[in-house]
Order: C-alpha cells, then sequence, then structure tokens
C-alpha cells in the first residue's frame, strides 16, 4: 500500500510540475516543398523543448490544403498553429473573428518585430489574425542564357520584349518564346498591364467593386492577344497541348525554349532549380511603356501564421510561433524556407549570418522597391479568379473579342463579391 | 438460430453498419438537407428552400456545359469499355498457351488503372511531344494536339478509361466460360460459323452480364474524377469538366456546399433515371436462364 501511495504521489508530483510550466500538445499545419517541411519539423522540435512543449507537424503540398484547411475549420478540428495564405483572410475570418486575435498575446509573442503597417495587412477590425511571414510579389524571370544566345538584351519594357521576341525567333526557331503566359500568369500579367495603363487595382477599396472601366482592361486583354500573335507567348493552344502541368515541370522550360515567366519572387529557385546545366535565370524589374502611369507591383503579404481561435493552448502556440519567428534558434533553421522574413530580428540575424541567397535577395528588392496601388486579397478570391482566368481562356481560344471578355469579366467580379459589400 | 449466434452475427456485422450509417448514410441525407440550404462550411446553414435547384436548372451555364460534357462522356466511355472488355475476353476464352499469363497481364491496367500515377503517365503520353505523337510523326503523320483541342481533350480522357477494361473483362470471361458447351457442338453441327455461335448462342446467354456490367460502368463513369481533376484539370474551355469537378470546386474551392450537394442530387437523379431506363429496358433483351424465353 506504501509502494502504491508512493508511486501515486510521483505520479501527481510530475503532473502538477508539468502544469507549472504549461507543458502543452500543440498542432501545426502548412504547406510547401522539401525544404520548408525538413526545416519546420526541425524548427518545431527545437522550439518545442526549450518552452517544454510538443508540437505534431502535419503538412502537405500545395495543392489541395486550402480543401483541407476548410474541411478542418469546419469541423473544428483545425491545427492550434497554421500557416494561411493571405488570400483566404476574408474566407476564413471576414469579420476578423475567424482565428485568434494575436493582440492579446503580445505579452509573449514580441510584435515590435513588425511595423505597423505590416501588421495591418493581416488585421480585420483591429484583430490581429496572423503574422506576416514575408512580403512577396510578381516579378520576372528571364533565361539569360537563351537571349545571349540570339543575342537580345534583357528587356526593361514592353516594346524591348516584342523585339526581342522577334529576333529570338529569328536566331533560335519559332519554337522559342521569351515569356510563359498560360492561366494564373496569364490574368495576372494582362492585371499588370491594365494597373499600368489605368493606375489602379482591379479592386475598387471603397465600393468593392472592379475599379477598372471595361475599356481599360478590355486593352489589357488585347495587349494579351498582341503577344500571343507576335509569339511573345505561346498561344493557348500549343500551351495546353501538354495537359495540366505546371511550367517548371515542362521540358521547354527546362532547356530554354520558354525563356522567361512572371512568378512569385519566393519561388526563384522553384524555377531555376529544374533548368539544364548552363542555364542561367535571372530575376528582371517589372516592364513599363512609357505611357504607363504606374509601375503595378503586385506585392502582397505571402502567408502567416494564425493560431485557432478554438485552441485550448494559446499562450503555448504564442510562445512556438515567437520562437520561431523572433528567437535565435528558430530563425536559423527556418532561414529563408518562407521567403525573406518579415520579422526583423529574423531579417537582421539572417542578413548577418549572410543566409540569404543573392538572386532572392535580388527578387524580393525588385519587389519591394516596385510602386503601384493597394493589392486588394479579393483579387485572389477563388471565384474571382475563376472568372477571370475562364472568360481569359475563352479570349485566347478565340470565342470572344476583348471587350466582350473584358464586360463579362467586370460583371461576373462584381456579382461574386457582391456579398463582401454589405 | 439460437440466441448466442442471433448476438455473434449482430457482433460481426456492427463494424459494417457502423461504416454504412456514419459514412454513407448519414452523408448521404445530410447533403439532401444541405442541397437545400445556403452554407460556405464555416457558418450554420442557411435554409434557402429550392433556390439552389431553381438557379441550377435555369440559369447556371456552368452546370448546362458541365452535365452535357458528362453525358457525352458516359455515351462514349461505355459502349466503347464494354465493347473492348468483351472482346478482349472473347479472345483470351480460347485455350491458348500461357493463357493464365495473358488473362493477369490483361487485368493489370485495371489494379493501376485509378490511380493517379497513371493519370500523371497519361498526361506525359498524350502531351505534345508524348509517346503517342511521337509514333505518329514516325509513321509520317502530323502530331495530334490531344489535351489543348477541345474536339480531342475527352475523348483522350475516354481512352484512359477504356484502358480500364480489366474487371469488366474478369466477369465477361466468367461469363463465357459458363456458356454450356453442348450448345456450341450442336449448332456447329447443325452448320453455324462462328459469329452465328457468338451472336445467337453466346451473346444471349451472356446478356445477364453485359446488364450487370453496363449498370456498373454507367454509374462509375458518371462518377469520373481523377482522369480529368490531373491530366486537364476540366479545361480546355471546360471540354472535359465533368460534373464531380464541378462539384468539388464549388464545394471546396467557392465555399458553397449548399449548391455543390444540389448539383450532387440532380447527378444523382440522373443516374438513377438511367438505371431505372435500363431495368426496364433489360424485359426486352435480358434472359435469364429458366426465362420462359429461353
Amino acid at each position: 500500500m506504501t509502494k502504491w501511495k508512493s508511486l501515486l504521489g510521483a505520479v501527481l508530483a510530475s503532473t502538477s510540475l508539468a502544469t507549472a510550466a504549461g507543458a502543452a500538445e500543440l498542432r501545426m499545419s502548412w504547406w510547401g516543398g522539401d525544404s520548408r517541411h525538413t526545416a519546420t519539423q526541425e524548427a518545431l522540435k527545437v522550439c518545442g523543448d526549450k518552452h517544454g512543449h510538443v508540437i505534431k507537424p502535419e503538412f502537405t503540398g500545395w495543392a489541395g490544403h486550402l480543401e483541407k484547411v476548410t474541411t478542418q475549420i469546419a469541423g473544428g478540428t483545425e491545427a492550434d498553429i497554421m500557416q494561411i495564405n493571405w488570400p483566404w483572410l476574408p474566407l476564413f475570418s471576414a469579420n476578423g473573428e475567424g482565428f485568434a486575435d494575436l493582440n492579446t498575446l503580445s505579452g509573449t509573442i514580441d510584435l515590435s518585430n513588425w511595423t505597423d503597417a505590416e501588421l495591418a495587412t493581416t488585421s480585420i477590425n483591429g484583430k490581429l489574425n496572423g503574422l506576416p511571414l514575408s512580403t512577396t510579389g510578381r516579378v520576372f524571370f528571364f533565361n539569360k542564357t537563351t537571349f545571349d544566345k540570339a543575342g537580345a538584351a534583357l528587356p526593361t519594357t514592353w516594346d524591348e520584349l516584342f523585339g526581342a521576341a522577334a529576333q529570338i525567333r529569328e536566331k533560335l526557331g519559332t519554337d522559342y518564346y521569351p515569356l510563359n503566359a498560360v492561366d494564373e500568369t496569364a490574368a495576372l500579367l494582362v492585371s499588370l498591364y491594365t494597373t499600368q495603363i489605368s493606375g489602379k487595382d482591379l479592386i475598387d477599396p471603397n465600393s468593392l467593386t472592379v475599379a477598372w472601366s471595361q475599356e481599360e482592361l478590355a486593352r489589357g486583354i488585347a495587349f494579351y492577344g498582341e503577344m500571343m500573335k507576335a509569339g511573345v507567348v505561346m498561344d493557348r493552344e500549343t500551351a495546353n497541348a501538354a495537359g495540366n502541368v505546371r511550367l517548371y515541370e515542362k521540358p521547354e522550360w527546362a532547356d530554354g525554349h520558354i525563356a522567361g515567366s512572371y512568378e512569385w519572387d519566393s519561388t526563384f529557385f522553384k524555377f531555376s532549380d529544374p533548368l539544364k546545366e548552363g542555364e542561367v535565370l535571372v530575376p528582371v524589374k517589372l516592364l513599363q511603356n512609357a505611357d504607363a502611369v504606374a509601375e503595378g507591383v503586385y506585392r502582397k503579404p505571402s502567408m502567416m501564421f494564425s493560431v485557432s481561435k478554438n485552441s485550448q493552448n494559446k499562450e503555448a502556440a504564442a510562445q512556438i510561433l515567437n520562437c520561431l519567428l523572433n528567437e535565435k534558434e528558430g530563425i536559423e533553421i527556418l532561414g529563408s524556407t518562407r521567403g525573406l522574413p518579415a520579422s526583423k530580428a529574423a531579417a537582421d540575424q539572417l542578413k548577418a549570418a549572410g543566409a540569404i541567397e543573392p538572386a532572392l535577395a535580388e527578387a524580393n528588392a525588385i519587389v519591394m522597391a516596385g510602386t503601384g496601388p493597394n493589392v486588394s486579397p479579393l483579387n485572389e478570391h477563388p471565384e474571382v479568379r475563376s472568372i477571370f482566368l475562364d472568360t481569359l481562356e475563352a479570349y485566347a481560344y478565340g470565342q470572344m473579342d476583348a471587350e466582350t471578355a473584358a464586360q463579362d469579366i467586370i460583371e461576373g467580379i462584381n456579382e461574386a463579391i457582391e456579398e463582401y459589400r454589405s | 438460430m439460437g440466441g448466442d449466434n442471433r448476438f455473434l452475427g449482430l457482433a460481426y456485422v456492427t463494424p459494417y453498419l457502423v461504416g454504412l450509417l456514419f459514412f454513407t448514410a448519414f452523408p448521404f441525407a445530410a447533403s439532401f438537407y444541405l442541397s437545400f440550404t445556403n452554407y460556405d462550411l464555416l457558418s450554420t446553414p442557411d435554409w434557402v428552400g429550392l433556390r439552389n435547384y431553381e438557379k441550377l436548372l435555369t440559369r447556371d451555364r456552368t452546370f448546362d456545359k458541365s452535365l452535357s460534357v458528362t453525358l457525352l462522356y458516359v455515351a462514349m466511355t461505355v459502349p466503347l469499355k464494354l465493347g473492348f472488355a468483351l472482346l478482349v475476353a472473347v479472345i483470351l476464352n480460347y485455350r491458348l498457351r500461357a493463357i493464365n499469363l495473358f488473362r493477369t497481364a490483361y487485368y493489370v491496367p485495371s489494379i493501376l488503372g485509378g490511380s493517379v500515377a497513371i493519370a500523371v503517365l497519361w498526361r506525359y503520353i498524350f502531351a505534345h511531344n508524348g509517346l503517342v505523337n511521337l509514333g505518329l510523326t514516325s509513321l509520317g503523320l502530323e502530331p495530334v494536339n490531344w489535351f489543348g483541342d477541345p474536339q480531342n481533350a475527352l475523348f483522350t480522357l475516354t481512352l484512359l478509361r477504356c484502358w480500364q477494361f480489366g474487371s469488366a473483362m474478369v466477369i465477361f470471361l466468367a461469363a463465357l466460360q459458363s456458356v454450356d458447351k453442348s450448345l456450341y457442338e450442336a449448332a456447329t453441327i447443325d452448320g453455324a460459323n462462328r459469329w452465328h455461335v457468338f451472336r445467337y448462342i453466346t451473346l444471349p446467354l451472356i446478356t445477364p452480364v453485359i446488364f450487370f456490367n453496363l449498370i456498373m460502368q454507367t454509374v462509375q463513369a458518371f462518377q469520373e474524377f481523377n482522369g480529368p481533376y490531373i491530366i486537364t484539370n476540366g479545361g480546355p474551355l471546360k471540354s472535359t469538366y465533368l460534373l464531380p469537378l464541378y462539384i468539388y470546386d464549388k464545394a471546396f474551392k467557392s465555399f458553397d456546399m449548399g449548391y455543390a450537394s444540389a448539383i450532387a442530387w440532380v447527378l444523382f437523379a440522373i443516374i438513377m433515371t438511367l438505371t431505372l431506363i435500363a431495368f426496364w429496358s433489360s424485359k426486352k433483351w435480358v434472359y435469364y436462364a429458366g426465362d420462359r424465353r429461353s
């Protein structure tokens, strides 16, 4: 009996010790590639040990992650810490109540590492829904080797791009294209050109309707048509011949037949890694013609870490977040696996250690130096994106003219985001 | 059955019943309820009556397109697949050397067929620089744009489905082997050639199995998802945008689970109607053993 009593005493003592230390079992979910998966798991182990918590990792690739998180949130079974894409904010937290308000955890998370402007991008109705991880934007990546082979200089304006296309196709063959433009990239190129000639983002922030006039958007769409006609980009029927396959998986990308794209700065290595030996990819500033009224950079917080509003261990989750983003151990391990960190502590530490790849830094510098109207998260609302892409594809297949396409896009988007206006 | 045995039987079927109730019956009933609501997955479903169905059947152009693509896909896939499966089964019914090896080999695509890996492989085989076009150009023919041309894309996916003919083929093979050999002998003595034997003896006697395969393949074809999702993502110009893809997009990309449920129920109604028509017509062309007509 005495033996049992002492055993029970030991168990109770250890339980109370654990409680006093706030030991918690947490779950964290994210999407990404192998390097991000490996680094995050290691960082969670180190930060968990440091703060006395155990964190179960749940990670996937990009495809299907939104669906997974949606299902989990709908069922109340989401992870305590989640990596959330910035455009998902209006979907999950239209009124700011969808995630835990991290302002209430500011005693644990050192929020001074972000500027007020940065925190405002992830706040809704004054509630801080997530910590910005990095700022990202679209830049041009060009395969310098292909341009060099054709004796063409890397373009700085749209006119120069058209000139380079003619030179490349004449010297290397008509199966060479200086730029890729399908699906989302095609839509964002049209957006870029339309923003440059109008000075406005797709969505007007006050009225929450499409800001572009039909004429402005029609000019942007017609510009895409001109690019296909001049062989700057592949026509859509040829591009679709590969089926549903990513640009960086295509042999034409690897061997320089498609010699450029307009992509997120943080994805530079995803596009440079598959290139054949000797092919050199470089980030290039946004192209614009002399009549542009804005540079039109498409810049936004790339993603954020949010804490579930249903989490039973918000304080412990905050400790882990602070460790991952603001403390030496977490910063060192995570490095730039989620782009160049927005946290000042992390950015300073990585710069001092020379841990940021020059090409990535250059691509990000282009994005950060770019100017243009603020980008609304509604640009990437699934319905908005779907209307834009489907209509643009119909235009590219010659099923409608640019004016009709512009009208369909404007009407469709205005209807799709009607609920956000009330 | 004694008391103990009765409970033992119940114990055996309980895991199945629990699975059936929770993972089939409940979602089935829930989706019916949700089809009358506006439900974004994150907030409480909001009852809207028949509004989803009204929009679906009167104002949704995407649904019209998706439904016509789905019906065309089913109309192409089912006869092609059944015909091919029957042809292979007839060949494999002959006494050939190493016949079991051939039977296994022809069944293998069915085991692999529905997988993501095979869909990816299909994408590469029919790509512009893929194996099929390589073969065509080596024969001096023009390469075909299998995925980029809206006229071809659906047919390419149909071929993938037909390639998975193994399970239907095995069922046909079993049916062919169960045909009474004495009927063949009698017909041959009466001077029937091979075609006559097949047309007037084999085919009528395996009609129950043709009927079974017809129903199964039709239902499966209406539910096709993996192929179009991975190979073409419904494109180009929604020419491969089958209804299951539309349901998925509405539910998980547009967060409109109520509307997605309504589409699912319309799809269910279509499958059910076609099945009932098949059952009704079967009285005229399916012959069962002991049937007065046989």
